[in-house]
């Protein structure tokens, strides 16, 4: 039956919840009350102790705006906007950079935070929820308990704390890895690829201890709760082994809520970069998205909080596609 | 023949030792439905795990032993130490909710082969069992359904299947309808008992409705506070109890004509906490003496295989069920 039409009601909601997103993007920063445009024309004029001439700030002011897409009234401006956007993933240029395309810089920095970030995630994700697998299937065995206090004892860390205590452990204490790493630019090679790899790992291993614990303790709860269900119970009964029910009867449950939770932080992963990134000079999307804060570069801020919202959305999407396949109960209703 | 022979099954708790069976001793022909009735609490269950061999802390056997009457794979006589090894295949177990003892997110043909052995004798398995669910009366696609895409009574039978396609020696069946409707209750009745004679095995049913007890069993064991307290054939059962409680449970079922109200029987049955003299039954017994609060009484055979556990089990007693005034 339907599952082009799953498909297609699902991608119909996707582009919907990225419309609205845009449209709030659009339509947040104009009801500020304070206009970039004027700031920047304060902030020229002051530096020319106000020796410009009317009509060369009346031009300027028309430049601007046409840089910021203020031109017009609110409802020309969103649907130059939209049109720049959908159909052109076009921010402007730059501010602080300027003139360099902001879609050019988000760009160049996405693989950066996407390899990273995406990578640790999923790599928290998968050992975290074998071992809070283990740890909860097997709850009633003491040496179970010591897998669960991994959890207990990584996660009320915050990340700073614990990415600074490892950057001061692997790279300063025992100098397994550079205190400041650098990452090469340019055409890619097997030597530069490698040295990506090498200094990546620091910033990665503080990413997957951050996430680990909290998955451990998120799988072994609901490990412990499947245990308890009665086909857990009728399995053992047949004398299905424990490997077995381990696997077939309490992760395939217990996995469902997990892959949410996997498609929700994935979705996040912008959010993250923005410490990692600082602390380890990183070059992903979180360090332009700070270099743009602290400069009021407002095109750059409107397009790395786009490419958020399309995280968000995408992994969102990604979920209710993969849901199915996991999950016999939404496939055949 | 299963023999259990002086079966204490005692929980450990934080509090010290509980026996929820407290020394039973019958003998279960082959080929016979037993019922097990007896209100909650009086250790159904736990007997129904002790004889299924899921002895798991903090349950324990604390003494006694049940012969099977069969033996294993080497030729060892099957105990409860051994049994374990024969779940599936010659002991099986028809859980109480069909509703929640399937994995729902699993195909039923693969649940149907999870049990230990390997692959290639699996897939044959698989094929016979097409075949074997055909007779109980569900579509052979029902084994590549999920779950939840059958309705009760079609679960229920899938249970029934899964307990019978090895044609087991024992079949353990715990409250198997109390989730399904009286028709659809009707029907698993009569399948498991047709299924029961042309097997021929030893089916033991738990059930707290004695009217389902009277249509389906052969044998009946009635317990009371741990303890069995009448063991015989049904028919002798049902006409003629002779354990004062158990006429109680019989006199509360309605019968056609008669309008009524029927009486509950009044009281609790004893703490197994406390020290337990006597007969159990003593407080709530209308014909109780100081003997019975004294001495307590054995299950003896009164009648050919009919075993009572009262001091007055052959008295006469009121005819038409207790009068309580």
């Amino acid at each position: 039956m339907g599952v082009m039409r799953y498909v297609a009601k699902r991608l119909g909601l996707y582009l919907a919840v990225l419309f609205i997103g845009l449209t709030i993007t659009f339509l947040l920063p104009r009801l500020m009350p304070i206009n970039p445009v004027d700031g920047y024309i304060g902030q020229i004029q002051s530096r020319a102790n106000g020796s410009i001439s009317a009509e060369a700030i009346a031009e300027l002011r028309v430049n601007l705006e046409q840089l910021y897409g203020l031109e017009g009234d609110l409802f020309t401006q969103y649907l130059a906007y939209l049109k720049r956007v959908v159909l052109n993933f076009d921010f402007g240029p730059s501010f602080t950079y300027y003139p360099q395309p902001v879609s050019a810089m988000i760009l160049n920095a996405l693989p950066w935070t996407l390899g990273l970030l995406l990578m640790s995630t999923f790599i928290a994700w998968v050992m975290g929820n074998m071992v809070g697998l283990v740890a909860g299937y097997f709850h009633r065995k003491k040496a179970a308990s010591v897998l669960e206090f991994v959890g207990i004892l990584l996660y009320p860390i915050p990340y700073y704390i614990l990415a600074v205590t490892v950057l001061l452990l692997l790279a300063y204490v025992f100098p397994i890895f550079p205190l400041s790493a650098t990452f090469p630019v340019g055409q890619m090679t097997p030597e530069k690829f490698g040295m990506i790899i090498y200094n990546s790992l620091l910033p990665g291993i503080t990413l997957v201890l951050a996430g680990f614990g909290w998955n451990i303790l998120s799988m072994k709860a609901l490990a412990v709760a499947t245990t308890e269900e009665p086909y857990v119970t009728y399995a053992r009964l047949k004398g299905a082994s424990n490997w077995m029910r381990m696997t077939r009867y309490v992760f395939r449950n217990a996995l469902l809520p997990q892959v949410t939770a996997l498609a929700l932080s994935l979705g996040m992963v912008f959010n993250g970069a923005l410490l990692t990134e600082m602390i380890f000079s990183y070059p992903g999307i979180g360090l332009v998205m700070r270099t743009a804060a602290t400069g009021g570069d407002y095109n750059v801020l409107y397009g790395a909080i786009t490419l958020s919202i399309i995280a968000v959305a995408t992994a969102g999407l990604v979920i209710d596609l993969i849901y199915p396949l996991l999950d016999p109960r939404i496939r055949h209703r | 023949m299963i023999r259990l022979n002086n079966v204490v099954a005692s929980y450990r708790t934080g509090r010290g030792s509980i026996n929820a069976v407290d020394g039973v001793t019958i003998e279960i022909p082959d080929g016979c439905i037993l019922g097990v009735a007896g209100e909650s609490g009086c250790g159904k269950s736990t007997l129904m795990k002790v004889l299924y061999g899921d002895i798991l802390s903090p349950m324990t056997l604390a003494s006694g032993s049940i012969e099977y009457g069969f033996v294993d794979r080497r030729g060892a006589p099957v105990t409860s130490h051994t049994v374990q090894q024969e779940w599936f295949r010659r002991v099986s177990y028809v859980p109480q909710s069909s509703m929640n003892s399937l994995n729902p997110v699993i195909r039923i043909s693969q649940q149907f082969i999870d049990f230990p052995g390997n692959d290639p004798d699996k897939r044959r398995v698989l094929e016979q069992v097409r075949a074997y669910i055909g007779k109980l009366g569900l579509p052979a696609e029902a084994l590549d359904a999920y779950p939840h895409q059958l309705s009760g009574g079609m679960r229920q039978r899938m249970m029934i299947a899964m307990a019978t396609f090895f044609q087991p020696e024992l079949i353990l069946a715990d409250e198997p309808t109390t989730a399904l409707d009286v028709v659809v209750q009707k029907e698993i009745l009569m399948l498991l008992m047709e299924l029961q004679e042309e097997m021929g095995n030893t089916i033991v049913l738990v059930s707290h409705d004695m009217g389902v007890h009277y249509q389906v069993t052969h044998r009946m064991l009635i317990m009371y506070a741990a303890k069995a307290v009448e063991y015989g054939d049904s028919d002798s059962v049902f006409e003629a109890p002779l354990h004062p409680y158990t006429r109680m449970l019989i006199s509360s079922l309605p019968t056609i004509g008669d309008d009524r109200a029927r009486d509950g029987i009044p009281g609790r049955p004893p703490s197994l906490w406390g020290e337990l003299r006597g007969c159990r039954f003593a407080d709530r017994c209308p014909f109780a003496t100081d003997r019975c609060r004294v001495e307590e009484p054995v299950l003896v055979e009164h009648r050919p295989g009919h075993f009572a556990a009262c001091h007055y089990a052959g008295a006469e007693m009121p005819s038409g069920g207790v009068q309580w005034q």
